[in-house]
């Protein structure tokens, strides 16, 4: 869950598998690992995690440094 | 303050219709007093029914309480009420009023509310925040402040809130940035200012806030006694919407712009904090449990829990009891609606002409009350269903 001023986020299974691993790792590492846990495709993997860090980066609920 | 009812996102639909109250956010309504005197403050009008002069008055004004701490919750209390809260499943705790800044235990309080792993935010008029308090609040944990500003520059701003407040907002928020502490903006917005919500949106840039609250007035409290005066017109509501709908686009990403919409000009009553008491509580200045911040002055003839009554504890039960019957639409087939006797409540079968879906979404009884008392007269069952259903004033 993300929590803001007088709102919250439920985050889903994927959203939240992504955002538990900005801890500093670069995107590419977060793609790397999600591509080889789930044995997934790694472009698939790549567009899922750009498009739901930048859904939350425009809402202001997360930061890229 | 003007608290928005229908103001809040859609929840992600984790929960059904079906399940307990689960509310996850706690308004506490620390104190009613405040250093503004805004027309449109929703807070109760302390005065009784209405007076029947016949000559015209000026705007009718939020007002402090004639006494300090007549009758609020003590420090103790309050701090067993977050600590009940938390208990509860709530994971954030808006501190509101009034002007919450008027009580001295306020760091005490948000320590407190950190100390149960809540997400803590101030909803304030930033008068009374000088550098060592934004200090003090900051290391007691606060996440963030949201901080009022009436317009977006001193003649008008201070004029609306009745004191010369608007520089000292200014210097405020430029404290709060510095302490390194979130900022939101919420502007309320109405007849006098709505044409400048440009500029309102161009100040917020400016002092670095990260959200902005655009928020249309709801009428409740004061705000429904100014309402002549504070009531914009359709024009202006339409060209606010496409201003404030360029903008969030324009700053995704900078600032997040939320919308507030407008109370009289859609088609049918809004959601009501996505159901009474439901995934909201609010806990005013003397103790009462309230499903929705203006219950207790909006329906005179409810009564709520208070936090001070024997036994008390926040629970689920006695939060499931804020609801006057179940209006879920799972199994109450209810609405409540005002009958012919003016304020006496009681409740009548759902007609066919409510859809289902409205039923789920719990669309709000006071709106219908607002409306029903503005006629004068008995119930105005379809009146809120028609398109523009505005507020007239006879």
């Amino acid at each position: 869950m993300l929590l803001y001023p007088e709102g919250i986020v439920e985050l889903n299974e994927t959203a939240h598998e992504i955002l538990s691993r900005c801890d500093g790792r670069t995107l590419g590492e977060i793609v790397c690992e999600l591509a080889e846990e789930y044995e997934a495709d790694r472009a698939a993997i790549a567009a899922d995690v750009h498009e739901t860090l930048a859904d939350l980066q425009q809402r202001k609920l997360i930061e890229f440094t | 303050m003007n608290r928005h009812l229908g103001r809040h996102r859609p929840i992600p639909a984790t929960a059904t219709d079906s399940e307990s109250p689960r509310p996850y956010a706690l308004l506490a309504e620390i104190t009613y007093r405040c250093p503004l005197h805004c027309p449109y403050c929703s807070n109760p009008v302390a005065a009784g029914p209405l007076s029947a002069e016949s000559k015209p008055r000026p705007l009718r004004r939020g007002r402090r309480t004639a006494t300090a701490n007549n009758g609020e919750l003590t420090t103790e209390e309050w701090k067993r009420v977050i600590r009940e809260a938390a208990a509860l499943g709530v994971l954030q705790i808006g501190f509101s009023g009034g002007e919450p800044l008027a009580r001295r235990d306020l760091a005490e309080l948000i320590r407190a509310a950190r100390e149960a792993k809540l997400y803590t935010n101030l909803i304030t008029s930033g008068i009374g925040l000088d550098d060592d308090r934004v200090r003090a609040l900051r290391d007691a944990g606060l996440d963030s402040i949201q901080l009022s500003f009436q317009s977006d520059e001193s003649s008008l701003a201070d004029e609306i809130a009745g004191a010369r407040a608007h520089e000292r907002k200014l210097d405020v928020a430029a404290k709060i940035r510095a302490a390194g502490i979130p900022l939101s903006l919420n502007f309320v917005i109405h007849r006098r200012n709505i044409d400048r919500l440009p500029q309102m949106i161009d100040l917020a840039e400016a002092l670095g806030a990260e959200r902005v609250e655009l928020a249309n007035v709801q009428f409740y409290g004061w705000a429904f006694r100014n309402r002549a005066a504070l009531l914009p017109t359709r024009e202006q509501v339409d060209r606010a919407r496409d201003i404030a709908t360029a903008a969030k686009a324009r700053l995704a990403g900078k600032i997040d712009i939320f919308y507030v919409l407008p109370d009289y000009y859609e088609t049918r009553p809004k959601p009501c904090l996505n159901g009474w008491g439901q995934r909201y509580l609010t806990v005013n200045p003397i103790g009462d449990v309230l499903p929705c911040p203006t219950a207790s002055s909006a329906i005179p003839d409810l009564r709520f829990e208070n936090v001070r009554s024997t036994r008390s504890r926040l629970d689920l039960a006695r939060i499931g009891k804020l609801q006057p019957i179940p209006w879920n639409g799972m199994d109450a087939g209810a609405v409540p609606e005002l009958s012919a006797k003016r304020n006496r409540f009681r409740w009548l079968p759902l007609s066919g002409c409510v859809a289902d879906r409205q039923r789920r979404e719990h669309r709000s009884g006071m709106r219908v009350l607002a409306q029903s008392r503005t006629r004068g007269r008995g119930i105005a069952r379809n009146k809120f269903m028609q398109p523009t259903a505005r507020l007239d004033i006879s």
